[in-house]
């Protein structure tokens, strides 16, 4: 990241944002960092909406790891979309350690896609879960 | 002592976050030193994703916004 100018967004390749994000709003994402297909779905769509200059996606295992300025920059951001995989709630669940309420949970397994362990994910599950995400987050 | 550090790379809100910083120390009237943090690799290693961002003493107090001079007067104190 070079200087930059105020109300410009940065994305370099660590997805990093300068100044304002999204048009004025910190918006970040986090995804379920598991091994099954809907972790692959839950990081696949924040990549996306990353390289979409949605927002920034963010280290999910640093806020479980309790460092200090991952958890500020959470708390400070505008929003957080947390997509997790399923019912285990990982993220959300890291969320709710911080002390942090500042989020939005959407979770793939709410829209009928089952969790396979080994399996890859195909591009209509991702575009169903995508659809929801962007709708959670056009609502909040 | 207190150490203030601006996390950014030198942008107006990193300028202004510094300017406001500082005239929060100085209405407290602390001893301060003021550190302007503006390589992105050091900036990361705060856990910072968005600047500008103050830490004060080392630990991050505001990420991706200029927080007021009674804002930071708080967290200084």
């Amino acid at each position: 990241m070079a200087d930059c100018d105020e109300d410009e967004v940065r994305k370099g390749d660590d997805g990093a944002s300068c100044c304002d994000g999204n048009g004025g709003k910190n918006l970040l994402l986090y995804a379920c960092s598991g091994g099954a297909n809907v972790a692959e779905i839950a990081d696949r769509i924040a990549r996306e909406l990353m390289f979409e200059g949605r927002g920034a996606m963010f280290c999910l295992a640093g806020l479980g790891a309790g460092i200090d300025g991952m958890i500020q920059t959470a708390g400070d951001a505008d929003l957080n979309v947390v997509i997790d995989g399923c019912d285990m709630d990982c993220a959300r669940k890291i969320f709710d350690n911080c002390g942090l309420e500042n989020y939005i949970q959407v979770k793939v397994t709410d829209y009928g896609i089952e969790k396979v362990k080994g399996a890859r994910a195909t591009d209509d599950q991702i575009a169903v879960v995508m659809a929801a995400v962007r709708g959670t987050i056009a609502k909040a | 002592m207190k150490k203030i550090q601006i996390l950014g790379t030198g942008c107006p809100k990193c300028a202004k976050l510094a300017t406001n910083a500082e005239a929060a120390a100085a209405a407290l009237g602390i001893e301060f030193e003021l550190e302007k943090v503006t390589d992105i690799n050091d900036i990361m290693r705060f856990g910072v994703m968005m600047t500008p961002a103050l830490a004060i003493d080392g630990e991050v107090k505001a990420v991706g916004k200029v927080p007021d001079v009674e804002a930071i007067k708080d967290m200084l104190g």
